[in-house]
C-alpha cells in the first residue's frame, strides 16, 4: 500500500524517471537472460527457451581449450598496465598542471593533452599505422635513416602490450587528469597558506596536502578500473589490432574473443559461456576490492 | 649558514618548477604530434609518401586525396548517418539521463536508493555481447536500422551519476520556493533546474556526442547495409579494404587508375575528426564545473 501512496504522491517525479527506468530494464536487465544460453545448445530456430539444456558443456569446452587462460591473462594484464600507467601519469599531470601559474601555457597544454580523448579508436589506429607501418611509417623510416633494420611491428606480438599502454596513456591522460584537477580545485586554499607559512616547498605541499586530500578520488578511480579488469576495451583492441591473428597471443582479450566466436563462428552458446564467466569474475573482483578499500579507508568504497 | 639553506631551497624549488613546465610541455607536444602527422600527410602527394615515407614536413603538397575522397557518394551518406545518429542520440540521451538523474538526486523520492542500486548494478554485472545481440537483432528486430545505433547508448549509468552529484549540490530551497508558488515537479525540472544546470548538461552532452560520433561497435554488429554505414565504419573499410575505389572515388574510377591509398585513408580520417574536435572549445569553460568528484560515487 505504501508503494502506491509513494508513487501517487510523487507521481511527476516517477514520470520523469520512467524513460530511464524502462531503458535499464529493456537494455540492461532483459539481456541478462542471455546468460541462460551458456547452459544450452542454442539454435536460433528454437529460441532461448526451446533450445536444449546441456549443463556445463559449453564451459567445459572453453576451459578445456588453451584459449581461456590466454584471453583471461591478456585481459587482466593489459588492463593492469592501463590502470597503473594511465592513472599514474594522469595524476602526475594533474598535480603538475595545478602548479602551473602561466595561464596561457596551462590552457594550451590542457587542451592539447585532452585532444586525443576526442577521436575514435579507428582514427587512433590510423595514427598508429602512420608511425608503425613497415614501409613508410615514421618509426621505420627513422630507423632506416640511422642505418638500422626496419621492424615489422604488426608481426611482433611481444611489443604490443607496451605499444597499447603508450596509446592508452596518450588517449586517456587528459581525461583522467581533468577528473583529478576537479578534485584538486575543491581543496581549500587555507591548507596551502598555512603550509607556506611553515616553510613547505611546493613538492612538500603536493606530497603532504594535495595527494592525501584527493586520496578518495584516486581510490575510487582505481576501484572502477579494477572492477573492470576482466572487461577488455573492445573498441580499442579491435580498432587497433583488427583481425590480425599474428598478434592474438598478447592482444586477444575476452571481448574480442567473444566477438569473434559470435560474429565469425556464430557460436552463441560458447560465447555466452565466456560472457557469463567474465561477468562473474568481474563481480567477484569488485566485491573483494571494495571490501579491501573500505578496510584501508572507511569512506573510499564504491558501495 | 641560514641564508645558504634558504638559497638551496629556492634553487631546488626553481628547478622543480622548470621541470614541471618541461614535463607538461613535452607531454602536450607528444599529444598533438600524431594529429599533425595525419593532417599534414593528408595534403602530401602520394608519390612523396611512397618515396620519403610519412613525414612531419612533406615536400610535395596535393589536394588530390581530398578530391578523390569527396568525389564518391559514400562520404556524404556516411556523414548523414553519423550526424543524424549523433544529434538525435545526444538530444534523447541527455534528456532521459538528466530526468532520471534528477529523480535519483531528489530527497523526496523514497525509492531513490533502490533506483540507484539498480543503475549501479548494471555497471558491475553486464549482460554481455550475446544477450545484447539477441535483444537488438532478434527481439527488437533493429538490425540495419539507425535505431540500433541510437537506442543502446541512451542511458549511461556513469554519466547519470555525474549528473546526480551535480543535482545534489543544488540548494533544496529552490524546490520549496517553487512548490509554494504552485509549480509541480515537472515544471520545476524543465523550467528551473535544467536552465541552471548548464555546466553539467554541456559536459554530459559532449560525452554522449563523442560516444555517438566515434562508435563503430554497434555499426559493426548491426549494420550490414553500406548506405547506413557511419563514418567510423567507412574509415574501417578504407583501412582494411584493398579495393578502395569501389567504396569511394565514385564508380567512374577504373581499377587501372592509381588509387591514392594513404592519401584517401588520411583524408577520410581528417574529414571525420574535424567536426567533433571543434566542439571542445565550446564546452571547455563548463568542464571542470561539470565533472565533480562525487560523480564517481553512486
Amino acid at each position: 500500500m505504501s508503494f502506491i501512496r509513494e508513487v501517487t504522491k510523487n507521481k511527476f517525479l516517477y514520470i520523469l524517471a520512467l524513460p530511464g527506468l524502462m531503458f535499464l530494464i529493456v537494455f540492461a536487465y532483459v539481456p541478462l537472460n542471455g546468460h541462460l544460453i551458456a547452459f544450452k545448445k542454442y539454435r536460433l530456430a528454437d529460441g532461448l527457451w526451446g533450445s536444449k539444456f546441456v549443463g556445463f558443456d559449453n564451459f567445459k569446452f572453453f576451459f578445456m581449450s588453451a584459449d581461456w587462460y590466454k584471453v583471461t591473462f591478456n585481459t587482466a594484464f593489459l588492463n593492469g598496465l592501463f590502470l597503473v600507467f594511465g592513472l599514474g601519469i594522469a595524476l602526475v599531470l594533474a598535480l603538475f598542471l595545478n602548479e602551473i601559474r602561466h595561464a596561457l601555457f596551462k590552457r594550451l597544454a590542457q587542451s592539447f593533452i585532452f585532444m586525443p580523448y576526442f577521436i575514435s579508436w579507428l582514427v587512433v589506429s590510423m595514427m598508429a599505422f602512420a608511425f608503425l607501418n613497415t614501409t613508410d611509417g615514421v618509426v621505420n623510416r627513422t630507423l632506416e635513416a640511422y642505418g638500422a633494420e626496419r621492424i615489422n611491428w604488426y608481426l611482433k606480438a611481444e611489443v604490443w602490450p607496451a605499444i597499447l599502454t603508450l596509446i592508452y596513456v596518450w588517449k586517456f591522460a587528459g581525461y583522467y587528469s581533468i577528473i583529478f584537477l576537479a578534485a584538486i580545485t575543491g581543496i581549500s586554499g587555507e591548507f596551502y597558506e598555512s603550509a607556506r607559512i611553515d616553510g613547505a616547498t611546493r613538492f612538500q605541499q603536493i606530497i603532504h596536502i594535495t595527494i592525501p586530500l584527493i586520496r578518495s578520488v584516486i581510490i575510487v578511480l582505481g576501484l572502477l578500473g579494477i572492477g573492470r579488469i576482466f572487461y577488455g576495451d573492445f573498441g580499442m583492441i579491435y580498432g587497433i589490432i583488427g583481425d590480425n591473428s599474428a598478434l592474438y597471443s598478447t592482444t586477444d582479450v575476452i571481448d574480442t574473443y567473444t566477438y569473434r566466436s559470435l560474429r565469425v563462428l556464430s557460436d552463441f552458446s560458447k560465447s555466452s559461456a565466456v560472457v557469463l564467466y567474465q561477468s562473474v569474475m568481474g563481480l567477484i573482483t569488485i566485491v573483494i576490492f571494495n571490501l579491501l578499500a573500505k578496510k584501508i579507508d572507511k569512506d573510499s568504497g564504491l558501495f | 649558514m641560514k641564508t645558504k639553506v634558504r638559497e638551496d631551497k629556492s634553487i631546488l624549488e626553481k628547478s622543480f618548477v622548470i621541470g614541471i613546465y618541461v614535463f607538461v610541455g613535452l607531454f602536450a607536444l607528444l599529444c598533438i604530434v600524431p594529429f599533425w602527422l595525419v593532417v599534414i600527410n593528408s595534403f602530401a602527394s602520394e608519390s612523396s609518401i611512397k618515396i620519403h615515407g610519412m613525414q612531419l614536413f612533406p615536400k610535395e603538397f596535393s589536394l588530390y586525396s581530398y578530391q578523390y575522397t569527396m568525389a564518391g557518394k559514400q562520404i556524404l551518406s556516411s556523414y548523414m548517418v553519423t550526424i543524424t545518429v549523433t544529434v538525435v542520440g545526444t538530444c534523447l540521451a541527455v534528456l532521459i539521463t538528466s530526468m532520471y538523474a534528477y529523480v535519483l538526486a531528489h530527497p523526496k523520492v523514497k525509492y531513490r536508493n533502490i533506483l540507484s542500486f539498480m543503475t549501479y548494478f548494471t555497471m558491475v554485472f553486464g549482460a554481455g555481447l550475446v544477450g545484447f545481440y539477441i535483444l537488438i537483432a532478434n527481439t527488437l528486430g533493429l538490425k540495419d536500422t539507425l535505431w540500433a545505433l541510437i537506442l543502446p547508448y541512451m542511458l549511461n549509468p556513469f554519466f547519470a551519476f555525474i549528473m546526480v552529484s551535480f543535482f545534489r549540490t543544488m540548494p533544496y530551497e529552490i524546490n520549496e520556493a517553487a512548490t509554494i508558488d504552485g509549480a509541480n515537479d515537472l515544471t520545476i525540472f524543465f523550467r528551473i533546474i535544467l536552465p541552471i544546470s548548464k555546466p553539467v548538461i554541456a559536459t554530459v552532452s559532449l560525452f554522449y556526442a563523442l560516444q555517438y560520433w566515434n562508435d563503430f561497435y554497434l555499426a559493426l554488429l548491426f549494420i550490414d547495409n553500406h548506405n547506413l554505414h557511419p563514418l567510423q565504419i567507412m574509415i574501417r573499410q578504407i583501412i582494411s579494404n584493398v579495393n578502395i575505389s569501389s567504396y569511394v572515388g565514385g564508380s567512374q574510377t577504373s581499377y587501372s587508375q592509381a588509387v591514392p591509398t594513404y592519401g584517401v585513408q588520411l583524408a577520410t580520417v581528417c574529414l571525420t575528426i574535424g567536426p567533433i574536435i571543434f566542439l571542445y572549445p565550446f564546452v571547455q569553460k563548463f568542464f571542470v564545473k561539470g565533472i565533480t568528484i562525487g560523480a564517481l560515487k553512486g
